[in-house]
């Protein structure tokens, strides 16, 4: 167990960048997930701190230790595969045993170990069975137990979840986290998946080509977006573009189309072209008569179109300048006419670069 | 960069050292047939009169029309055969496929020549079926000449039109046909349209190793063309005639041999260079639903094909337990063959086993690391690496052969006249094949399991022995067994390159041949038969099952 120090890194394939000067730094314990669409130079970052991805510049440091140095069979990081890499010439007790038998631990310690860790992982009595004769399920945890047994500084997991269907997707995200928590470990993970990142995470990196957008914990990610890029990525939002026409303390009106949307920040100053991000979760639709909820501001609307998602109802509502929004709410309006409130204290703005 | 060295050491001394030999025993040899051409008969004089004169001469220019007409209607022959062959095996519902196909991949490992033999001692002026067919009073001209040549190419080099082209039907993406039929095609349309474009390459890369292997094979047209001058052996024979101190005219026919293969290989690749390779499928098409009328007729395609090209084979080994008197087959069982042929020495059969041994290990030790880097390390030292290791399978034998003696008659390293230069010559020629099938089987192993094994805590060499040795063992195996089996057949350069102790199954039963030997001569081929059906037998359930395990996984 360790923490991580990733200091200046940076790696291109070619002229392409694929990590750009990246810098981060993991707690020792922390379960810290690399967020990004494909190609943005997550797993490349992970194979870096693993061994298998040579550094161009930077360093990395488990402690106070230097490892980019190392190579990959001595940094005793435990990794899952995005295929989970089980080698099929060996059982699942051999392949679990694996890592410890290169440790040269004794044998009876090693049988006690792996026999520890596959019912901690819940493959008890799997031992002899061969990788051919597991679920896709079932080898993601031998693959998970032959990581872990070895007590890593580190368990790397690259997209685990994957190749599996969706309900079993979400049953072993739970119970990953779990499983971190029971052992105490630092974790480094790859997802694409911004549901599965802010289910898991302490705290999430978010890349784009090469870059850090923004390292946070989930919350934050989610209402505090540092660029438009993470408000998009991370959940779903309501991207304008507008520029500033007026200032009045920390209250900025912003015209997007012609339409004049009131946002609490102090970040913009007047003529600023703007980008703004609004959550539907921050937008309400207001039923005849309602009063919108203080402090928030109101819009006037048409119903676009409408999708029934069984929980709630997600309504496009075309403004009446041009703009498109999108909303959460319990059923469809009667009326083609709605009004909409919003709260501008949950806007976030961002200057456009000129 | 001393961290790179060390970390670039495995794969930078690799390369070197195959590069190295590949210099020392391909590219030099090459290089000497190359200047043989281009020099005066004292060996001194830049000229270009050599070409002219072979050129200008009816027999040779002749020789080159036969090897390109033979080549040319061996490949089309074979590709009419086989991917009709190819297209019931993978498609249609028979009993008994991988029998059929096990069968119909044996050709590939027998001695071709030994066919044509066979069919000599059938059809030829004095052959069986010749001589009951004249008993009949039905007039059969005999097969010797181009037709006798096309032939055994076209029943003993099919399969590498079927192989291929069976495993391209199985991989097409169900959902591309179905996609097509969705649209309103019918399923000869679909067939037409969409199928027959998709496999085509496989079609085309099987046809070019039928017109590259009928090039350079000796010894069928030796047994076959009679007076019809045929590259190859015209090669062969300036060669030993040749008196001045330069074999220019056989270096000039070398030269034009391996300008026809470079040819055909720049046809195929212009030809492919616009298409797409099949996308991995997920999904192999279905067996088709035909009537049993259908079913029968491909059936007995498939096995009509298959067993006939069998029967040469199977005739000669029943023939060598009849007694000759001289060049007359008695209809009586006798070992009198094997004696005659075993009575001055069992050197000859030694040899061919220490020699194919010792280049099955060769160019297995060279060849599988060379596969190893080309797949597991790329870079461009290793992508010339792949030009030079598997180039040699565009140079004939003789050719090879020549280019040896040239270079080592003399000078700092002196190999002709002994076993190593044979050896030598072997491995350079099978190199190519066991570099294409040992990276092939390495990618089908999935990089991560390495991947996963190193961060276990096994350094990359433990890891290649616990993890990656293991995982492709049998494949090295069954593709070393593959080396022996083709050196023990070998002819081409073999014949060049042997000296008196050193002769080997295959220069007995050539001698044999051109004596009145019969009787010797199907013994010899009997033995060589085992020597190839016997190991292949023995490795190919081992293949299977290899092949099995590790898909499944």
């Amino acid at each position: 167990m360790t923490s991580i120090m990733i200091d200046e890194v940076a790696r291109s394939f070619g002229n392409i960048p694929a990590v750009d000067n990246v810098s981060i730094a993991i707690r020792n314990g922390e379960f810290f997930t690399l967020l990004g669409p494909s190609g943005c130079g997550k797993t490349t970052l992970l194979r870096m701190v693993a061994g298998f991805c040579e550094l161009d510049r930077g360093r990395i440091l488990f402690g106070e230790q230097r490892v980019d140095t190392l190579p990959p069979h001595q940094r005793n990081t435990g990794m899952v595969f995005q295929n989970y890499a089980v080698f099929p010439h060996l059982t699942v007790g051999d392949n679990v045993a694996y890592g410890l038998r290169a440790r040269k631990i004794s044998k009876p310690e090693i049988d006690a170990r792996v026999a520890r860790t596959l019912k901690l992982i819940q493959l008890d009595g799997y031992q002899s069975r061969w990788p051919h004769q597991l679920s896709g399920g079932q080898l993601q945890r031998a693959a998970i137990a032959r990581a872990v047994v070895i007590e890593p500084r580190v368990l790397l997991l690259d997209e685990p979840l994957s190749n599996l269907d969706a309900k079993l997707r979400v049953e072993m995200r739970g119970e990953i986290r779990r499983l971190q928590k029971t052992l105490g470990i630092t974790v480094v993970y790859v997802t694409h998946d911004q549901e599965e990142a802010l289910s898991m995470s302490d705290r999430i990196a978010v890349m784009r080509t090469g870059r850090i957008q923004q390292v946070a914990d989930p919350r934050t990610l989610y209402e505090r977006p540092a660029t438009p890029f993470v408000a998009k990525f991370v959940g779903t939002t309501n991207l304008l573009s507008g520029t500033v026409t007026q200032c009045d303390g920390d209250i900025a009106t912003i015209v997007i189309d012609g339409t004049g949307m009131l946002v609490r920040t102090s970040a913009v100053r007047l003529g600023d072209r703007v980008e703004l991000s609004l959550r539907p979760e921050a937008l309400r639709l207001l039923s005849a008569g309602e009063a919108a909820p203080p402090g928030w501001s109101v819009l006037a609307g048409k119903l676009e179109d409408s999708e029934y998602l069984g929980a709630a109802t997600r309504i496009n509502l075309r403004l009446a300048s041009g703009p498109l929004l999108q909303l959460m709410a319990e059923s469809v309006p009667a009326a083609d006419a709605a009004t909409v409130a919003y709260d501008p204290a949950r806007a976030a703005v961002w200057r456009k670069e000129a | 960069m001393i961290a790179l060295l060390r970390r670039q050491a495995f794969p930078l001394s690799v390369a070197t050292a195959a590069i190295a030999v590949l210099s020392l025993f391909f590219l030099i040899p090459l290089w000497k047939v190359f200047d043989a051409s281009i020099l005066d008969a004292s060996g001194k004089v830049l000229t270009f009169a050599n070409y002219k004169t072979v050129l200008s001469n009816r027999f040779f220019l002749s020789g080159l029309t036969n090897s390109l007409i033979i080549a040319v209607s061996s490949s089309v022959t074979t590709i009419m055969i086989g991917v009709p062959l190819a297209f019931c095996i993978a498609r249609l519902p028979m009993a008994g496929k991988s029998l059929l196909l096990a069968l119909a991949a044996l050709p590939l490992v027998l001695p071709s020549f030994v066919s044509a033999y066979a069919l000599v001692l059938m059809f030829g002026r004095a052959g069986i079926v010749t001589r009951f067919l004249h008993d009949l009073g039905i007039p059969f001209d005999s097969i010797y000449g181009i037709k006798g040549i096309v032939a055994t190419y076209a029943l003993t080099l099919y399969p590498y039109v079927v192989l291929p082209t069976v495993a391209a039907f199985k991989s097409v993406d169900v959902s591309v046909e179905e996609a097509a039929q969705n649209l309103g095609a019918s399923r000869l349309r679909t067939m037409r349209t969409v199928t027959l474009p998709i496999v085509l390459p496989s079609i085309l890369a099987g046809g070019l190793l039928v017109f590259i292997e009928t090039l350079e094979n000796f010894g069928v047209p030796f047994v076959l063309a009679e007076d019809k001058p045929i590259l190859a052996v015209e090669a062969f024979k300036l060669f030993v005639s040749e008196t001045a101190a330069n074999p220019a005219s056989a270096g000039v026919l070398g030269m034009l041999l391996i300008t026809c293969t470079i040819a055909a290989l720049l046809i195929q690749r212009a030809v492919l260079a616009r298409r797409y390779s099949a996308t991995g499928a997920r999904r192999s098409p279905p067996l088709l639903v035909v009537g049993p009328t259908l079913r029968a007729l491909g059936t007995a395609y498939c096995w009509l094909i298959v067993s006939t090209a069998l029967v040469p084979f199977i005739a000669v080994v029943a023939i060598s337990f009849m007694r000759f008197n001289g060049p007359v087959l008695h209809y009586d069982l006798s070992l009198s063959n094997f004696t005659e042929l075993l009575r001055q020495s069992y050197r000859p059969l030694t040899n061919t086993l220490l020699l194919s041994t010792l280049a099955a290990i060769g160019t297995t030790l060279i060849g599988v690391p060379i596969g190893y880097l080309l797949v597991r390390r790329r870079s461009r030292l290793t992508a010339l690496l792949d030009i030079v290791a598997t180039s040699p399978f565009a140079v004939a034998g003789t050719v090879l052969g020549i280019g040896l003696v040239l270079a080592y008659s003399n000078g700092f390293l002196i190999l002709t006249g002994t076993w190593m230069i044979m050896v030598i010559a072997y491995v350079v020629r099978k190199l190519p094949f066991a570099v294409k099938s040992s990276s092939a089987i390495l990618h089908q192993i999935d990089q991560n399991l390495e991947e996963a094994s190193i961060n276990l805590g096994f350094p990359p060499f433990a890891t290649f022995l616990r993890i990656t040795v293991p995982l492709i063992i049998g494949g090295i195996v069954g593709g070393a067994v593959l080396t022996f089996v083709t050196v023990a057949s070998e002819l081409s350069s073999t014949v060049v390159l042997y000296s008196g102790p050193w002769m080997t199954m295959t220069v007995v039963m050539f001698q044999a041949l051109e004596g009145t030997s019969a009787g010797a001569a199907t013994a010899a081929a009997t033995i060589l038969i085992l020597f190839t059906a016997i190991p292949v037998a023995l490795v190919y359930r081992l293949l299977r099952r290899h092949e099995r395990s590790v898909l499944n996984s």
